[in-house]
């Protein structure tokens, strides 16, 4: 045993000064001053935007941020938020005054901090839209989605559809024709099975949104919806129970296949790919995720519902303004630039998503993509949103789109054993305590 | 190649000795045993050596997946970014949990007994009660999206364990050993860092592979705190990474292989150090 | 100066300021008590992380239990309202009854598989070692990597394991589709990432027990099942429900096992108090309730851990 002293002289003092010296670290972080009054252009500004597409997405956004510059006003730095938890994100930034300037995020995002208070209303950029003539190149209606009693909460940029899709050879190996209605789709359905492919493909795994959305696809074909025309909740109604019905239909005769209750949203993909699936709902990125070029995997036309009507589900992405932030013009100046330049996303093919743009549509490359344009053609026409029939987007419709209830509907109406109508009546009162 | 380091020493080996004549048996049973357990393993291995579906090669090895996610993706950024927090949480939970597992082994009062039965309880609190009010303190204070904030947490959540850790083995060094130092004229820290921290490296070590382990594969803590891409963890990068290129699953899989390796490689090379029994040991003796 | 402790086990009756015997002579314990400001000193930076991370969380979120709000303000005051919303929720006790089947089964599967391994590394077999090491790493790789692997072996049709059931003429199972399955599916997987922490715990307490005894065993005739039951298992019994009561804590505190494999579908067979809990606070935003059900489960807990803590420790000072 030794008696001298360590030669690092590691000492109770050196020990507790090192322990306090890594406490304080996070203490000095928060110091850091906060950008506030005057903007110059040193100051940068953010814009956080959230993973839309492939890594070329984020790449290519990037650069059009960074490539704004203007005379006077600050420059803006691009950030990519993931989705986990994306709103928790977003309200304690700006709760801790650490928040963009401008954003993308969730379809209703915006509705919600309007309901705080914490959107700039985009009203004022709406006029200089209109006469720049930018404004009459959105499609009809994607501006005014945006629209609440108290002004414009956030701008359009692009869509996000739900639309049916078929896959060509396996249809043929079954000898069936791509469904132009419900009782057609049965049919195929009936005939997929027979060569063990599903005939409507869903994931409808714990957390994803994509059985809910494809039931309510269904329930907009019917003409039915979730809420009134005044916004309430009115889940119970004879379109909706003849939507659950015909799903509760599909489930029984195996056409939905009963593993897909709890199929993630790559189980589901790759039973596309493997021949397994051949007809179903599905967001307008799908040949693309197959890596399908062959037109195999194709759109088909909307099905009509057994009262003749047609419709499908849609999400608005948008951008929005906050009020946090150093100038108010800067913010607006900035969104405008990135509305007119985001044309470069389609163009350097960084992006599969449909545009609101109809200078976006008449891109020659777009034009190329058969999919993306049958869909502005067929679909963006009879598409609603989740507050169908109501007219105007509000903040309870976020809860709706990211609380549990809505796949916990699904896989209720998925798993078969309830009845139509008692699943949607427990969904109005389970979404009834989030609104 | 066996080290029997862990088996009683054997008496000579004689054909009609129980022991040796059911060892190939035994033997063929471990290998059979422990291939299918590690089926998911070799499935991952396995996924991330094949080569894409597109790229049109068949059968071969590949490690262009490989490649391609640390050179295409921030694969090596949240690599990084792991191994700075789960070294970060080493080092700091360490230096924590030795002194407070001195004051455990050596001292002698209610007051420690209430100490031990406190780290006890803390142990067994569900995270998620943490969580949320720890991400409305942190928020403020600009340690949400930081790496040092879930550092902080993840010192939290394994100090517990780690001090029983440390107590456990402390309890095996003698105290007249101390004792031998006081009279030559250490202080009780001294005696500590002198005598206890120098003879401890298994005990220390055994601790340090435990908070490395719980900082690498912590799931939860970092989906809550870690929001932009640039500072994550691996755990939540292989996650945004696969929901975002959902059929490619050889990347993804190149990407679970390297997040799986620094763990594996420490217990291969530093598992005789490792020793959970302490806890067990601690737990009942105090 | 003769070493005076040589075994493994830690001295005795440490409670109190009367120690026994040999483990503190009386130099060395009043050489300690006089120190109790450095001693003090030493813990403190352990007790700050405690009050920072463990003590302040737990009474901000008690407040929050009571509250209606959200995750950047606490909201306003509604009393029991929240535990009486909880408590009477199917979803809760769906989950509960969940909770208590995964940690029942995940302590007793991984403990049986664990111990028979460790009984049998004792034994000569080549390799040993290896197959421990080998053996310990569904433990020790992250919980995110084996989940999807797991995923990719069962999820679809054209899954690996599916398939080759089908070609056995077993039919289709729908490992993580039915609700039944689904259970013994999540089941199996926390047995499979949790044995090995039971082997390592089981090795080590084996290696505490001396082997003369067995010697003696065989003399009175004990077969090899005797020499387990009566000779072995008592000799452990403490380690073993050491083990069983951690292990019970890691279950009941497992996140991503379930979520990640199911997420707690379908139709909520495979939710766990915790998962129940998370969606409630990140999904629905509904951090009151969220909070509420985590605080029931943190009372449970917290009286369960205390109760066997003084168990254990009075049955060690016999």
């Amino acid at each position: 045993m030794e008696n001298s002293t360590p030669s690092n002289g590691f000492t109770r003092r050196g020990f507790l000064g090192f322990a306090g010296l890594a406490a304080s670290i996070p203490l000095l972080a928060s110091c850091a001053p906060n950008a506030s009054g005057t903007v110059d252009s040193d100051t940068v500004l953010k814009f956080w935007d959230m993973p839309w597409g492939a890594p070329e997405y984020s790449d290519t956004a990037a650069r059009i941020v960074t490539d704004y510059s203007k005379s006077g006003m600050p420059s803006w730095s691009y950030q990519t938020i993931q989705w986990n938890n994306f709103y928790q994100t977003f309200s304690s930034a700006i709760a801790s005054n650490t928040g963009p300037a401008v954003s993308g995020g969730g379809g209703f995002q915006a509705f919600q901090f309007a309901e705080l208070g914490k959107i700039a209303y985009a009203d004022n950029l709406v006029e200089t839209m209109k006469s720049s003539g930018s404004y009459d190149d959105f499609l009809p209606g994607t501006i005014d989605s945006m629209k609440t009693a108290d002004g414009y909460v956030a701008m359009p940029w692009a869509l996000d559809l739900r639309v049916f899709w078929y896959k060509q050879s396996l249809l043929e190996k079954a000898g069936a024709d791509v469904p132009t209605d419900w009782d057609s789709l049965v049919t195929t359905g009936k005939a997929l099975r027979k060569i063990g492919a599903s005939g409507f493909g869903i994931a409808g795994g714990s957390g994803y949104n994509h059985a809910p959305q494809a039931i309510i696809t269904l329930m907009l074909n019917n003409n039915g919806g979730l809420f009134d025309k005044d916004g309430n909740l009115d889940c119970v109604t004879e379109r909706n129970i003849e939507a659950i019905e015909f799903t509760k239909q599909l489930v029984a005769e195996n056409i939905i296949d009963p593993g897909m209750i709890s199929y993630s949203m790559d189980n589901l993909v790759s039973q596309w790919g493997d021949d397994k699936v051949g007809f179903g709902i599905h967001e307008p990125g799908l040949a693309l995720q197959l890596g399908d070029t062959t037109g195999d995997v194709s759109v088909a036309s909307p099905l009509t519902g057994p009262h003749g009507d047609t419709g499908t589900l849609m999400f608005v992405n948008n951008i929005m303004m906050y009020t946090e932030t150093p100038s108010q013009e800067a913010s607006e100046s900035f969104l405008e630039y990135y509305l007119d330049n985001m044309i470069t996303l389609w163009e350097d093919d960084a992006v599969s998503r449909i545009p609101v743009r109809q200078s976006i549509v008449d891109l020659p490359i777009f034009q190329g993509n058969t999919h993306f344009v049958k869909i502005v053609k067929e679909y963006q026409p009879i598409a609603k949103s989740y507050a169908y029939p109501a007219s105007a987007g509000f903040a309870g419709l976020a809860a709706v789109d990211g609380g549990m209830q809505l796949w916990q509907f699904a896989q209720t109406v998925l798993e078969g054993k309830t009845d139509a109508k008692k699943s949607l009546e427990d969904l109005s009162s389970e979404l009834a305590k989030v609104l | 190649m066996t080290s029997t380091s862990t088996l009683p020493k054997p008496v000579k080996a004689k054909t009609s000795d129980p022991q040796s004549r059911g060892q190939w048996w035994r033997f063929s049973g471990f290998v059979v045993f422990t291939f299918v357990i590690l089926i998911p393993i070799f499935a991952t291995v396995a996924l991330a050596l094949r080569p894409e579906q597109s790229s049109g090669e068949e059968g071969t090895a590949t490690i262009a997946n490989f490649v391609y996610v640390l050179s295409e993706t921030l694969t090596l950024k949240w690599l990084g970014n792991s191994i700075l927090v789960a070294l970060g949480s080493v080092v700091i939970a360490v230096a924590v949990s030795a002194p407070a597992g001195y004051v455990l082994s050596r001292g002698r009062s209610k007051l420690v007994s209430g100490y031990a039965l406190a780290l006890f309880v803390i142990q067994a609190l569900p995270i998620i009660v943490l969580v949320v009010p720890l991400f409305m303190l942190f928020a403020p204070l600009r340690l949400i999206d930081n790496l040092v904030g879930i550092m902080i947490i993840y010192v939290g959540s394994t100090m517990s364990v780690t001090t029983w850790m440390m107590a456990a083995y402390f309890d095996t060094i003698p105290i007249t050993l101390e004792e031998a130092a006081w009279i030559d004229g250490c202080s009780l820290f001294g005696g500590f860092v002198r005598v206890i921290l120098r003879n401890s490296l298994p005990g220390v070590l055994s601790a340090a592979i435990f908070a490395f382990l719980q900082a690498w594969n912590d799931y939860l803590i970092a989906i809550v705190f870690l929001r932009s891409d640039p500072t994550l963890t691996l755990q939540v990068g292989l996650q945004t990474f696969f929901q975002q290129n959902s059929t490619e699953w050889g990347p993804v899989m190149a990407i679970s292989v390297i997040m799986i390796l620094p763990p594996v490689i420490i217990f291969a090379t530093l598992n005789r150090y490792f020793s959970v029994g302490g806890i067990g040991g601690s737990l009942a003796g105090r | 100066m003769t070493p005076t402790l040589t075994t493994a086990r830690p001295a005795r009756g440490r409670v109190g300021l009367a120690g026994r015997g040999a483990a503190t002579p009386p130099p060395a314990r009043s050489r300690i008590s006089a120190n109790a400001v450095i001693l003090l000193l030493m813990a403190l930076p352990s007790l700050l992380v405690i009050l920072l991370i463990n003590v302040y969380p737990l009474i901000y979120a008690a407040n929050q239990s009571v509250r209606m709000g959200s995750l950047i303000d606490a909201g306003p005051f509604v009393g029991a309202d929240n535990f009486a919303e909880v408590l009477t929720a199917e979803s809760f006790w769906q989950a509960a009854g969940f909770t208590v089947i995964f940690s029942v089964v995940g302590v007793f599967g991984s403990w049986v598989v664990g111990f028979a391994i460790a009984l049998m590394l004792r034994t000569r077999i080549p390799g040993a070692n290896t197959f421990k090491v080998l053996l310990l790493m569904p433990w020790v790789i992250p919980v995110v990597s084996s989940a999807m692997a797991w995923n990719w072996l069962i999820a679809t049709p054209s899954s690996p394991l599916p398939m080759m059931f089908e070609s056995l003429g077993l039919g289709r199972p729908l490992f993580l589709a039915d609700p039944v399955l689904a259970m013994i599916t999540v089941c199996l997987f926390k047995v499979w990432v949790s044995f090995p922490f039971m082997m390592l715990m089981m090795s080590s307490a084996l290696a505490g027990v001396d082997t003369n005894v067995y010697e003696a065993g065989k003399m009175d005739g004990a077969g090899r099942w005797q020499q387990l039951t009566q000779l072995t298992l008592p000799m452990i019994a403490r380690p073993i429900y050491i083990s069983w009561i951690l292990m019970a804590i890691f279950c009941v505190n497992d996140f991503t096992t379930v979520y990640l494999l199911t997420g707690g579908g379908p139709v909520g067979s495979t939710n766990t108090l915790l998962v129940l809990a998370y969606r409630t606070v990140f999904q629905d935003m509904r951090t009151g309730p969220g909070v509420a059900i985590a605080f029931l489960m943190t009372f449970v807990l917290v009286v369960i851990s205390v109760v066997l803590y003084r168990q254990i420790r009075k049955s060690s000072l016999q």
